[in-house]
């Protein structure tokens, strides 16, 4: 497949939740038994072409998030392919319970999305956003969980899971105007983690928005004598635990994600190399305990640690000393 | 600058237009505006920012992205990151 400067400028600026909206839209033309279930959020999550496209197969279920996940396992289980689309937190956690029984337990054929996951919800505050729903989720049974580092990989993603049998977290983060991470194709696979950037000192793991400030953070570094590997890890369940393995000839490896340093991508690779022999000293890059004040996006990143140089100049200080490598 | 150039940047925005909503170079009028037509919706309009980005070689602001409400406006846009018409 090969995309133009124009369809990956486009997905940049729409953001994760419009890109996803015309990734499904396209899947939705050549697979009739995709639906689309909304809890309310038709416009808001970029669903409008769809609804527009297909009428009878959008489903807006009004903020009613738990029924929609049960209306979404009946229609699975008659054979439809069902996406279930709203905020990350109210899928993560509201839904909890109905992600465990028809997704976890059944394995109904459902594809959860949960849009504005991290901070991307800014102003809305800390009951929209979602900085545990990868640490609720992880835990559930037969569930696969992606977090898309870009709009190109989101339309992967999107289109992969449309056509592969099992129950999918899809977690969108960022917001419009996003940072592209890739300008030409690649092969995307569910569970295979992908090195976009060599480096021998250390190994920056990461997934979902924060994989572009990763790639920024390792060019920083690369100023200072430091050469860093970045790895996109695109789907943090199952863990691509051989790729992991690879890292053990680091000095430091490093796990960077828009999510609670607890229970997230960090804490699934602590869990790994738990069993390890010789593993590099492990720092866990995420947001700390507790409920930052709300802001704009850019703002929040910035006040977590988020941003390419907070993260370049985290990894250096770990470097020079490797005591206190998380920041709980 | 010469007038060959004004009329090439005419021809690269209608060809922008062409592109990025799907429609016939004889519809892109000054008048041609966002959700007059059904194919210039809310995605359209991104494609079609993508398309004029990729073709003039600009990064147009979030500001400028919103207020380009017609192709007559487009232009008048345009010319704030030294692409002339006329």
């Amino acid at each position: 497949m090969s995309y133009s400067k124009v369809d990956i400028r486009t997905w940049s600026i729409l953001g994760s939740r419009g890109t996803f909206g015309v990734a499904l839209t396209d899947a939705a033309r050549s697979n009739p038994g995709i639906i689309a279930l909304s809890a309310d959020l038709c416009n808001t999550s970029g669903l409008d072409r769809f609804r527009n496209a297909y009428p009878t197969r959008f489903i807006n279920t009004g903020i009613a998030e738990q029924n929609m996940l049960g209306v979404a396992a009946g229609l699975a289980a008659t054979g439809f392919v069902p996406f279930a689309t709203t905020f990350a937190n109210f899928a993560a956690l509201r839904s909890c319970e109905q992600v465990r029984h028809y997704l976890g337990y059944m394995q109904e054929n459902v594809k959860l999305v949960g849009f504005g996951a991290g901070f991307a919800m800014g102003m809305f505050g800390v009951t929209h956003f979602a900085l545990e729903d990868i640490a609720a989720l992880r835990s559930i049974s037969n569930l696969t969980i992606i977090s898309p580092a870009d709009g190109m990989e989101i339309v992967k993603a999107t289109n992969t899971i449309a056509v592969t049998r099992g129950p999918v977290y899809l977690r969108l983060t960022g917001v419009m105007n996003a940072p592209i991470v890739y300008k030409e194709d690649y092969d995307f696979t569910i569970g295979k983690a992908i090195t976009l950037r060599e480096g021998d000192a250390v190994a920056i793991v990461a997934t979902g928005s924060m994989v572009h400030p990763s790639l920024k953070a390792a060019e920083i570094l690369a100023t200072q004598g430091i050469m860093a590997q970045v790895v996109n890890v695109h789907t943090i369940k199952p863990l691509d635990t051989a790729a992991v393995d690879q890292l053990l000839n680091h000095r430091l490896v490093v796990t960077v994600e828009e999510h609670s340093i607890m229970g997230g991508l960090g804490t699934s690779i602590a869990e790994h190399v738990a069993q390890k022999r010789g593993f590099p000293p492990l720092l866990r890059i995420g947001v700390a305990q507790g409920y930052p004040h709300v802001g704009h996006y850019q703002h929040m990143l910035e006040v977590s640690g988020l941003t390419a140089p907070k993260i370049a100049g985290r990894i250096r200080l770990a470097l020079d000393d490797t005591v206190g490598l998380s920041h709980e | 600058m010469t007038l060959l150039d004004f009329h090439m940047n005419n021809s690269r925005l209608i060809k922008c237009f062409e592109q990025g909503l799907g429609v016939s170079a004889d519809q892109v009028t000054d008048s041609l505006a966002y959700n007059s037509i059904k194919q210039w919706d809310s995605v359209a309009h991104m494609v079609l920012v993508a398309a004029i980005e990729t073709e003039f070689d600009i990064m147009m602001d979030t500001d400028d992205i919103l207020a380009m409400s017609s192709v007559a406006v487009a232009r008048q846009i345009l010319q704030k990151y030294g692409i002339v018409f006329e």
